[in-house]
């Protein structure tokens, strides 16, 4: 067992609900998809079973540790969430730091409080960093400052942070929102292959309905705070996806397809980036 | 509901008339009094002074002394901001809610940190003196102690500005605070961090001068001296070293913020010969420091000067509070708030118009001119000027506040993110506009800031410019100490204390309703 969520709800201090009975399980190894229409819960649920917001309703357990009541504490808590990786849709990284501290960041959690320290001084795994940047495709970068780079870069030093940790549960919220639509393609199929080949458990929240039916088996639907659906892939009908979506009107969000200018006029702001450093 | 008029107005104009409703008394205890300033008398006098700073004086004897003051004073404020940084660091991570994942304040550290800085170093350093005999060390300590407080609060509280977005996904895949602190905060918080440690060098520079008023040695010994005896060449000479002296030290902090804004290398270490130079010279200079002003630590702490401390503090107990004295105090600590109140808004619009114009060029000059002279120094001045009393001090106040808020807002309107404004400009907006809709707004919360914050600081200095005539609590406080009566001292600083804690919490409630 991955993680299991029993009745979970969650109540901000101002009387918000943003979760309500949530209920859902899943085994070590899966892989699912969250979608739904924007506050629906999909980050809030996300921050749950990562342990950055308590639950105030409802049981639950994460990687064999419970999320309320007898919740770990301390260094406890530290251990666990070392095992939690989260790619975060605006990737929390500091402008000023350089790509090789940003991705080895992802350590923290595991290693020792001198490797951490000594690591600002000088970086203590050149070459891990370089690996996991190298498979989302910006090993180049490594010395760079992350405020030297465009906002689809960034996110992808994001995702090489989490790559790093290798994590036992990895979620993903919009891991993708700010690439375009081949680079989002791969970057999925990425964190899907790399969670199948470690046995890791990958939950990953998605606007692009068709990016979620392409690469994920079990589709879990969010809407207003609760389980509209929780389905394998094949049976997620255009109604439900209707319904889902009823809010945001006729069209279903898709991977938009732009016009071939505008992945040119990126590919020449990559160049640009790139002359501006190292 | 459709709103068709601005739900804002009402609130705005009422936070208006509260302003004006606080301000008008205020303004009236300051005893405001433009007039004075062109009053004929007034002005012969002050002339007749300023004519006498020329020419400053240049006899080879002098200038050795000068030398050699200069240079104490230099390594008093460098040992004195080694010991302040040493004690800053580890209280202002305990201070910060930075990095914290429920938002605690720490009320122990805070109130630690209010007691170092509520007591102005000028006091700190006359305790000193009386403890340790004339001489550097007492100076280097209420340095220590003081900037220790101003640094430990500044470091929480940058820390707790900057976006703790990347410091939170670093604690939530298991990282430690201080951790969490080192990867997550302080690349973004480095530059202002470093910026500000270095700003607060060239104000203990002032400082250090400042203390030479009461015997700690430096610059402020032998200026003291020289306005004592009306020197005016020799007045010239010293404030001519200060100046020198402020100069380098922004040219420096300039280089290092530079510096801080390269990118790096393509290399693995973030550090490279530049880095390791700066390192060595910091090494050097505190050592230097150190060595030059020939403290000897150990004798310090002896059970000798143990026993005098304790004596001398227990002089100040009980504190006098016989309703005569308390009534005397209040009155004091009513003129001292007005002071630094109507001193620190002076300073903001004349810095606020000084730091607008561009080029900076010419008129960073005039504000640096302006900071580089200590506010006891310009009191002495002004009470030339306009006659003793708050008026002057409440000027002293904003003529050296004017400089260093203008610095500030200038540095503020610098780092204020560009793109907003480049938005504006290619939206066809003129530049005053572009200021106002792009600049400003982002600029604002750290104008707010700075101008709190120098209040707070400001409202330290009003309680001791008195020392020099200008009113307010120092000038009860300079009386009974100097005629020994330790019980009333004692109620004076007690209230310095409670009024520095009651303005930094004012401070702080109206910097969070001001966000």
């Amino acid at each position: 067992m991955s993680f299991s969520l029993d009745g979970v709800g969650l109540t901000h201090a101002n009387g918000y609900t943003a979760l309500a009975d949530i209920s859902l399980r899943a085994d070590r190894g899966e892989r699912i998809a969250l979608i739904g229409p924007s506050g629906a819960g999909k980050t809030s649920l996300l921050s749950v079973i990562g342990t950055a917001l308590a639950p105030t309703a409802g049981q639950g357990t994460v990687l064999d540790s419970a999320l309320a009541g007898q919740a770990p504490r301390g260094q406890d808590l530290k251990r666990l969430r070392a095992r939690i990786g989260t790619i975060h849709q605006a990737p929390p990284i500091p402008g000023r730091q350089r790509v090789v501290t940003a991705v080895l960041a992802g350590r923290l959690g595991q290693w020792p409080a001198w490797k951490s320290l000594a690591s600002l001084l000088y970086p203590m795994d050149i070459p891990g960093a370089r690996a996991a940047l190298e498979r989302v495709e910006l090993a180049d970068k490594l010395f760079c400052r992350c405020d030297q780079l465009s906002g689809g870069q960034l996110q992808r030093v994001g995702i090489a942070r989490v790559l790093y940790q290798q994590p036992d549960l990895l979620l993903a919220d919009e891991p993708v929102s700010a690439l375009d639509p081949a680079l989002a393609q791969a970057t999925i199929r990425l964190l899907t292959a790399d969670a199948e080949a470690r046995g890791a458990t990958l939950i990953a929240s998605l606007h692009a309905v068709d990016l979620a039916l392409g690469n994920f088996r079990r589709i879990v639907g969010v809407k207003a705070g609760r389980i509209a659906f929780d389905l394998p892939s094949e049976r997620v009908t255009d109604a439900l996806l209707h319904a889902l979506y009823a809010s945001e009107g006729e069209e279903l969000p898709v991977q938009a397809h732009e016009p071939a200018y505008v992945t040119r006029q990126r590919a020449a702001n990559d160049a640009a980036t790139r002359a501006a450093c190292c | 509901m459709l709103l068709t008029a601005d739900p804002a107005a009402r609130p705005r104009l009422l936070g208006a008339l509260t302003v004006l409703v606080v301000l008008w008394p205020l303004f009236q205890a300051a005893e405001v009094k433009p007039g004075a300033l062109f009053d004929a008398s007034n002005l012969k006098v002050i002339g007749n002074f300023l004519a006498a700073f020329l020419p400053p004086e240049t006899g080879a004897g002098f200038l050795g002394h000068l030398a050699k003051a200069t240079l104490e004073t230099l390594a008093i404020a460098s040992a004195g901001m080694l010991l302040a940084f040493l004690l800053a660091v580890p209280l202002g991570y305990l201070a910060t809610a930075a990095g914290r994942e429920r938002p605690t304040l720490n009320p122990v550290t805070r109130s630690l940190l209010t007691l170092l800085r509520g007591i102005p170093e000028l006091v700190w350093a006359l305790v000193f003196v009386r403890i340790f005999g004339l001489g550097p060390a007492a100076g280097v300590l209420a340095l220590g102690l003081t900037y220790g407080g101003m640094l430990a609060k500044v470091y929480a509280e940058i820390l707790e500005s900057v976006d703790p977005a990347p410091a939170n996904a670093l604690r939530h895949s298991g990282a430690g605070r201080p951790l969490a602190l080192l990867y997550g905060l302080v690349p973004l918080a480095a530059k202002e961090l470093a910026s500000y440690t270095v700003y607060r060098w060239e104000c203990a520079i002032r400082a250090s001068v400042v203390m030479g008023f009461v015997g700690a040695g430096g610059l402020g010994q032998l200026m003291d001296q020289a306005m004592k005896m009306l020197n005016g060449g020799e007045a010239a000479s010293i404030l001519l070293a200060f100046m020198a002296l402020v100069f380098a030290a922004d040219g420096l902090s300039q280089w290092l913020r530079r510096a801080l804004d390269t990118p790096p290398a393509d290399r693995p270490s973030p550090f490279g010969p530049r880095s390791a130079l700066l390192a060595l010279t910091l090494l050097a200079g505190t050592v230097a420091s150190f060595r030059f002003l020939n403290i000897g630590f150990g004798e310090l702490f002896t059970a000798d000067a143990a026993r005098s401390m304790g004596e001398f503090v227990a002089g100040f107990f009980p504190p006098d509070l016989s309703a005569e004295w308390l009534a005397k105090v209040g009155k004091g600590i009513w003129e001292t708030l007005a002071i630094s109140v109507v001193g620190t808004l002076l300073a903001a619009v004349a810095g606020l118009l000084l730091a607008l114009p561009k080029p900076h060029a010419p008129f960073g000059f005039v504000l640096n001119a302006l900071r580089s002279v200590p506010e006891l120094v310009w009191a002495t001045i002004t009470a030339l000027a306009v006659g003793l009393g708050p008026f002057a001090g409440a000027l002293a106040l904003a003529l050296h506040t004017a400089g260093v808020l203008g610095r500030l807002y200038a540095e503020a309107f610098d780092n204020a993110p560009p793109a907003a404004t480049r938005a504006l400009r290619l939206a066809g907006a003129p530049a005053g506009v572009r200021f106002l809709y792009g600049t400003l707004p982002g600029a604002t919360p750290q104008l707010i800031a700075y101008t709190l914050y120098r209040w707070e600081m400001n409202i330290r200095m009003a309680a001791i410019l008195g020392f020099v005539g200008a009113g307010g609590l120092g000038q009860l406080l300079y009386f009974e100490l100097s005629l020994f009566h330790y019980a009333q001292a004692s109620t004076v600083i007690i209230a310095m204390l409670l009024l520095s804690i009651g303005v930094d919490q004012t401070s702080a409630w109206l910097r969070q309703r001001l966000r």
